[in-house]
């Protein structure tokens, strides 16, 4: 199935956030692990995920840096900031109202 | 046979040239397509297999360069003059425009301070004094020189180095007598601010002075500079004039007052902003150096060509005068300058192009011509003995020729594939100590050879 753009964008960002808590990485890695965790129903193009990371950077949320990679490549990896866990926080609280929220109005649906 | 890494390249040569992407963006795209090759190969697909299919899965360069500018949009003007979004730039950004003024109004009082001690601008025929002209580059190049070390945070050696350098070129200067004709003393006012310029590159450059990558930014720096100059200057003088001509409109007369602060001050303004703005866009927006090269370049070509003709079939040799040795200087000087804004937007990879070509034969255009002029000025000079002048001229001509032959030879190299064209940037890098000792020999070396004649 595939998921509206909308929500792809709108979730783009906690999904970030959150992939980069646990560790640093860097583009490619991070559109395989959404992948993954998703069990490939979210595939993020690369036109989609760097502009993201770009702006996240430019909010100060993550900051870049250049790291060598196991083949020798200059990589450049993100790493999330303090002011980025904060956000998170606060994304996670608000998908948790939506969640919530439909996860009731539905349970309502098939109790009636 | 499928070369993985041409591949790659010309795939990055091409999202680089749909100009919308930074350095870092495409280095970065070019790491993820990497990437992807090499989770396929090690599935057991071959390269180019891995390298279309990779191509095919980042989406067409039309798509990608559009999602980017999205973002890159954003801070296209912006960076210019209205604040960048991330507030550490915006900080900087908000300390240079502040040092912008505060080094435009200390020049302009700077300049001012002799006339509180009744040593003012004009003497008694209403000309400028030839203080102020010979000082001029005091008045706004350490201001310059000031911005790009607290730019760059310099490290206090440099400071003094270059302040250092100065100073010192301030006090030789003015100490210097001077005697009628004066020859050397234009001749230092000429070369002066030349030789501060390059030692404004060493604080443009900063620490990696002795790489080519520096110097030519440098180099590239000092293209735009001008163009941008020349236009903030334009609209200083639109100013002047519409002032002047409305105030006259209702009867008052304040050309003195336009004369004597909007146009100091205003000339000082205009050569901090255009500083400021030139570095503050650097790669935001496309140079303009280059293009105004490439189209002039032709038709420099053509005029030179024809003038060759002319000259060898009318048999009408250069007729050696002073002010044509300047003329065929400013020759060389046009044709290096073209050659290089041509070089400064190459990318050091691409294959040999036709500008490339045009540029190979406008050097030799300019050198078969210089030849026959030089020839004319030995012979004269060994026949009426030697000034100042005709020997600065000599001098820059034979430098920038010089300068050409180098690039000639490399160039001709360069086609043969015998080594590649970093060696042509290397050696234009390199040359820059050339002009830098032949301008410090003629400021500061000339007047005593010649007894400050």
């Amino acid at each position: 199935m595939n998921v509206s753009k909308d929500l792809v964008a709108a979730s783009a960002t906690p999904l970030i956030l959150a992939i980069l808590k646990e560790y640093d990485s860097y583009g490619y890695a991070i559109i395989k692990r959404v992948k993954e965790m998703s069990e490939n129903q979210l595939i993020w193009t690369e036109g989609m995920l760097y502009p993201v990371l770009h702006r996240l950077e430019e909010h100060q949320l993550i900051e870049s840096y250049l790291s060598k990679s196991e083949a020798g490549r200059q990589r450049k990896y993100y790493r999330i900031k303090e002011s980025g866990l904060t956000e998170l926080e606060l994304q996670k609280k608000q998908w948790e109202i939506v969640h919530n929220a439909l996860a009731r109005t539905w349970n309502e649906e098939s109790n009636s | 046979m499928f070369d993985l890494e041409t591949q790659i390249h010309s795939w990055s040569d091409h999202l680089r040239a749909h100009g919308k992407l930074s350095d870092a963006d495409i280095h970065e795209l070019e790491n993820h397509l990497r990437d992807e090759i090499e989770d396929l190969i090690a599935a057991g697909l071959t390269p180019d297999e891995s390298f279309l299919i990779s191509v095919k899965r980042l989406g067409n360069v039309d798509a990608i360069s559009h999602e980017f500018a999205k973002v890159n949009t954003e801070s296209l003007w912006k960076h210019l003059l209205v604040e960048p979004i991330d507030s550490l730039a915006k900080q900087l950004n908000r300390r240079d425009i502040a040092l912008v003024v505060i080094f435009a109004l200390l020049a302009g009082t700077l300049f001012k301070i002799p006339e509180l001690f009744g040593f003012g601008l004009l003497d008694q025929d209403g000309e400028i004094k030839i203080f102020f002209i010979k000082n001029l580059s005091f008045f706004i190049l350490p201001f310059i020189a000031a911005f790009f070390l607290i730019k760059r945070k310099s490290e206090l050696k440099t400071w003094a180095t270059i302040l250092g350098i100065f100073i010192l070129a301030a006090v030789i200067i003015n100490v210097y007598p001077s005697f009628d004709p004066h020859h050397t003393e234009v001749l230092t006012i000429v070369h002066l601010p030349l030789f501060l310029w390059l030692v404004i590159g060493a604080a443009y450059i900063g620490r990696e002075w002795q790489g080519s990558q520096g110097r030519m930014n440098f180099i590239r720096f000092t293209g735009e500079a001008f163009i941008y100059g020349v236009l903030v200057m334009a609209g200083v003088m639109v100013l002047f004039l519409f002032t002047m001509v409305i105030f006259q409109a209702i009867q008052i007369d304040i050309e003195k007052f336009l004369t004597e602060y909007l146009l100091i001050y205003g000339g000082f303004a205009a050569a901090m902003i255009t500083v400021y703005l030139v570095e503050a866009k650097k790669s935001v927006v496309e140079n303009f150096a280059p293009i105004l090269a490439k189209i002039f370049s032709p038709l420099f070509l053509i005029i030179m060509v024809a003038f060759l003709i002319v000259m060898m079939i009318t048999g009408n040799s250069p007729f050696m005068e002073r002010e044509f040795l300047i003329g065929f200087d400013f020759m060389l000087a046009l044709v290096l300058g073209l050659v290089l804004y041509v070089i400064s937007a190459r990318d050091i990879r691409q294959p040999a192009n036709l500008f490339d070509y045009l540029n190979l034969a406008l050097i030799m255009a300019a050198l078969v011509i210089d030849g026959v002029a030089l020839s004319a000025i030995l012979f004269r000079l060994s026949a009426f003995g030697i000034t100042p002048n005709k020997l600065a001229a000599l001098g820059e001509n034979l430098a920038l020729l010089g300068n050409l032959a180098g690039l000639a030879w490399l160039y001709i190299g360069y086609f043969k594939k015998k080594f590649d064209f970093s060696k042509l940037i290397k050696w234009q890098t390199d040359y820059l100590y050339v002009y830098f000792i032949w301008t410090a020999i003629v400021v500061f070396i000339f007047p005593i050879v010649f007894r400050f004649n």
